[in-house]
């Protein structure tokens, strides 16, 4: 685009309305594991409706979504499959974690599970709760839209300050190999 | 059209273990004095022997495998000790054998040849204490990953010792194909899950295809393993109540009463009237809501996804009744060890008679949407079928147990809480597939309905809402600011926890799924020694290869949603 | 192992039935028919929408929230003597009896000789914690309670521990939000007067601020 048009009219304006088009209409891939993912299947149903912030559309392949919700408890076993799933969504991407469990491992404090899904994959925005309510998700999933506005925000501020953009990919530089 | 079958004779007329007792030689035999059930210690040789006469003699008849556990007693001479469970549908009677065995020697037989449903218990077995089960045909770890060392359940073994799993180490499945047929190229071996909508997130179905039809198949579990048995072990018996909850999550209160009561069984104590008549109405609701669930969540692997919003609109109203009363709508931790939380609010009544009201018109909707719905008969009805008698040697029990004309209810055959003091039937069908196990989870709401609308009009039980027991319950926030005995006990209460006498107990009730059972084994210090779930849903998953080879693909998903497998109880 | 395993089965034999017998479409099933019944259910549901006989079922969050009741277990809070200073003991019965192991004291003397301590730093670990309550029953000071505020989200680990400040925070600290907390009689004024010992935070804050300009 910008090699097309250079910093024109044309760019910027489609930027703003790539940023309000991305920001209004996560597509969750649901990692649904355990007792989080019920309630996840209850922020979809009729009561909450996640629809309303233009999430409805949930997509269980990688390659079309952008928010992966991790939701339940991720174990040892499980691990790895995370870990391809994330690779395989494509830029850009965010991570909401939901629950105890995917955030930290909750109570369990144990052999076969994993003490947080940060130790494979970044995340962005952790709902606490066990599980969270179907509105606590959606909380956070507002507060992911916020925070993808300002990294947005940030990114514009560097690019203008004459950095190369490859290297702030915004909300997850750093650790996903970690 | 359903029939309702009378629950299972409660006589034993014709019922005598010594007539197989008998046949093996003196002292390969000992019963367990003090025991809660009847239980004989059994020499490893006889056990297969033994194990096969008791199914097949006519005086005693165990036909149905309900539970196998391992116990580590690292003092003893004999560490382990393997725990059967067994009971026997026609006499409604229940034996428990158990084996010891030495470190150095550690096997045990295997029973597979006798009942199917020991298999995936079998490899727990293994995974879990490191016992080699001779003649398993495919001992494997079977929870924890491949890349695991050591055996967790072990007394030994650290609780918080976890194993890194990499990619090379990820199981691969082996298929005995029938040989023969030359055409390998029109087979396709196809990988379904652990992360896919179908297999519920947690479950891998691998299976050979040969056009649409399943030849073969295989599953791998193990995806949620949360370590439920070592965690209680590491904590007290009270703190073991959220834990509880995630067992089966869709029906959380139900197992927070199985396990209560077998605390409390241990300890002699008895939930007050008030306790028992609301642990009875909330189990029922949440037994609702765990059929409401499953069947529409089978309807949404069917296509059917309109169902799926009225069944889930009955389910939110349902945890709004279970938050007012204990603040949390899934994980509930409702109840404690003598009783309940807290106080009933005082609109309970009110809120359980508005929810009476208003279920069963969702449920009519949806029975009018598809319980005549040609495209849902024709994807269910004999889909998946599997004959009463297989499914009881399969250890089925519970719901799907009843959709193959098994009248097996726990509240029936073993009556808790209320349940004899009211009227209700048990529903069977006799389809034994995805379609009556469907309708069987409809007529049981309405079972539910019933019990719940006798215990309300009964009116709600005076008194207090958990015992008044300082050794059990923690006292009121009251007492403990006026009286100092109080608060040292509420103090003492805390720091050393609930002291379990010790012994064993087993206790179980019809959860959603099945016969819900929890052993239980104090060794007099605070915490459980050790503490087993019998998860209903574990033998009736292990079926779920049999039941779709020679199915089409398409099936085997609405087979997976029929059985209403919880991951959470699974593999614990 | 010296036995060997049997290699024959014999088939059970019971009372199980040992055929299934499926259900069986009759003709007026199999004409399809009964699906317009099912769709009648659907338009109803349709219309019944459309012109709002139905209540709507969906709740506007954030506009618009659920009525959690006052057992509600969300966020904590930690509650006040009058004058505003915390009214925990630091005792640690909440740290023994939380199943998670998610909070954090550390005691300290307090300045005042009636009470023999405080907790100089107090900390629980949001995404550790289950929001069991059992801190709650723990406390014999009635300290600690649970608000019935859920909106919480963390960018960072770190932000999820909350220490003292944050659990004594006065937006949490609306009656309509107060959540899962002991239970006593309602009639009883001297214990309900002590819950809102809870709300003498806000006044003392609204007072140090009116002091400070
Ligand atoms: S956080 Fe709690 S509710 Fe969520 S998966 Fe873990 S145990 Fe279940
Ligand atoms: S609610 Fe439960 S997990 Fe959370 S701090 Fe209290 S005791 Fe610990
Ligand atoms: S139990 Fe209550 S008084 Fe004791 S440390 Fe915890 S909050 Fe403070």
């Amino acid at each position: 685009m910008n090699k097309m048009f250079g910093e024109s009219w044309v760019t910027t304006t489609f930027e703003t309305l790539e940023d309000w088009a991305q920001r209004n209409s996560f597509w969750p891939f649901p990692f649904g594991t355990a007792c989080c993912a019920i309630e996840f299947m209850g922020t979809v149903s009729s009561h909450y409706d996640v629809s309303r912030f233009g999430s409805e559309v949930v997509r269980f392949s990688p390659r079309q979504s952008d928010v992966l919700l991790v939701a339940g408890t991720i174990n040892d076993k499980m691990a790895p499959v995370l870990k391809k799933i994330y690779d395989q969504m494509a830029e850009p991407r965010w991570v909401i974690s939901m629950g105890a469990c995917a955030c930290s491992g909750g109570f369990y404090r144990s052999y076969h599970v994993m003490q947080g899904i940060d130790e494979i994959i970044p995340v962005d925005v952790y709902v606490p709760g066990c599980p969270p309510t179907p509105e606590g998700l959606i909380y956070g999933i507002l507060q992911l839209k916020e925070k993808v506005v300002r990294d947005r925000k940030k990114l514009a501020a560097r690019s203008a300050q004459g950095r190369p953009e490859k290297e702030t990919t915004g909300a997850h530089a750093g650790s996903a190999t970690a | 059209m359903p029939t309702l079958a009378p629950p299972p004779p409660e006589t034993r007329v014709g019922y005598d273990l010594d007539a197989v007792r008998a046949k093996f030689p003196a002292g390969s035999i000992t019963t367990q004095e003090g025991a809660p059930w009847p239980t004989w210690i059994v020499r490893r040789e006889i056990l297969v022997d033994l194990a096969r006469e008791l199914r097949d003699n006519p005086a005693t008849r165990l036909d149905l495998f309900v539970d196998l556990f391992g116990v580590d007693y690292p003092d003893r001479a004999e560490r382990f000790e393997v725990v059967y469970n067994l009971y026997s549908l026609p006499f409604h009677a229940r034996l428990f054998l158990k084996v010891a065995v030495r470190e150095d020697d550690a096997v045990v037989p295997s029973l597979v040849k006798i009942w199917k449903g020991v298999d995936w218990f079998e490899r727990e077995l293994y995974d879990m204490f490191g016992l080699h089960v001779e003649g398993h045909p495919h001992l494997r770890r079977i929870l924890c990953h491949e890349g695991f060392q050591g055996h967790p359940l072990r007394k030994d073994y650290d609780a918080a010792r976890r194993w890194i799993l990499t990619e090379d180490k990820i199981y691969k499945p082996h298929f005995d194909l029938p040989d023969g047929e030359d055409d390998l190229f029109e087979r396709m071996t196809i990988n379904i899950g652990p992360s896919h909508p179908a297999m519920h997130g947690t479950f891998r179905l691998m299976a050979v295809l040969d056009g649409e039809t399943i030849i073969a198949s295989d599953i791998e579990i193990g995806y949620l393993h949360r370590c439920f048995e070592k965690m209680a072990e590491t904590h007290n018996w009270q703190q073991v109540i959220p834990y509880t909850d995630r067992l089966n999550y869709c029906s959380a209160f139900i197992n927070n009463v199985g396990y209560c009561k077998t605390v409390e069984k241990m300890l002699g104590v008895e939930a007050p009237p008030k306790a028992v008549w609301a642990r009875t109405i909330l189990s029922e609701f949440s037994r609702i809501m765990d059929h409401c669930v499953c069947n529409g969540t089978t309807l949404v692997d069917a296509g059917a996804l309109t169902n799926f919003w009225y069944m889930f609109q009955i389910r939110e109203e349902i945890y709004g009744l279970l938050e007012s009363v204990c603040g949390a709508r899934l994980t509930v931790s409702a109840c404690r060890i003598g009783g309940l939380i807290q106080n009933l609010p005082p609109d309970f009544e009110a809120r359980c008679r508005t929810l009476l009201t208003m279920i069963p018109p969702f449920i009519k909707d949806v029975e009018d949407l598809v319980d005549k719905n040609r495209i849902w008969l024709d994807r269910s009805v004999g889909i998946a079928s599997i004959t009463g008698a297989e499914a009881v040697n399969w250890g089925w029990t519970g719901p799907c147990l009843r959709a193959s004309g098994v009248a097996y209810d726990v509240r029936k055959a073993y009556p808790y809480d209320l349940y004899d003091t009211v009227e209700w039937e048990v529903p069977v069908l006799y389809g034994g597939d995805v379609y009556d196990r469907y309708r069987i989870r409809m007529l049981e709401i309405r079972q539910s309905l019933s019990i719940i609308r006798q215990l309300l009009d009964r009116g709600m039980p005076e008194g207090p809402h958990i015992v008044d027991d300082p050794h059990v319950a923690l006292p009121s926030k009251d007492a403990c600011y006026n009286q100092m005995e109080a608060m040292i006990y509420h103090f003492k209460l805390i720091m050393d926890g609930i002291q379990v006498p010790a012994g064993e107990a087993y206790t179980m009730v019809e959860g959603a799924n099945g016969e819900l059972g929890f052993y239980a084994i104090s060794d007099g210090t605070g915490k459980p020694y050790r503490l087993h779930c019998r998860p209903p849903c574990f033998p009736i998953f292990s079926t779920f290869p049999q039941l779709i080879n020679g199915g089409s693909l398409s099936d085997s998903i609405v087979s997976l949603g029929g059985l209403n497998v919880i991951a959470g109880e699974l593999e614990r | 192992m010296s036995q060997p395993i049997a290699q024959t089965t014999t088939p059970v034999a019971g009372p199980h039935p040992t055929e299934t017998r499926p259900y069986r479409q009759s003709l007026y099933e199999k004409s399809y028919l009964p699906l317009l019944g099912g769709m009648l259910v659907t338009i109803r549901h349709f219309f019944k929408n459309i012109f709002g006989l139905n209540k709507s079922y969906t709740i506007e969050y954030p506009e618009e929230r659920r009525d959690y009741s006052h057992r509600f277990r969300g966020h904590h809070i930690l509650t006040t003597r009058p004058d505003g200073s915390v009214r925990c003991v630091a005792c640690f019965l909440c740290a023994q009896n939380c199943p998670a192991e998610c909070i954090h004291i550390e005691a300290g003397e307090h300045p005042d000789v009636n009470i023999e301590k405080y907790p100089v730093v107090y900390e629980i670990d949001m995404l550790r914690c289950v929001f069991c309550g059992y801190c709650v029953d723990a406390c014999p000071e009635e300290a600690i309670i649970m608000s019935n505020n859920y909106d919480m989200a963390y960018f960072t680990r770190d932000q999820s521990i909350v220490g003292k400040s944050d659990l004594m925070k006065p937006y949490t600290f609306d009656e309509n939000l107060l959540g899962y907390r002991p239970s006593f009689p309602e009639e009883d004024v001297k214990r309900a007067q002590m819950r809102r010992g809870a709300f003498d935070l806000v006044a003392a804050a609204k007072q140090a601020q009116a002091n400070g300009g």
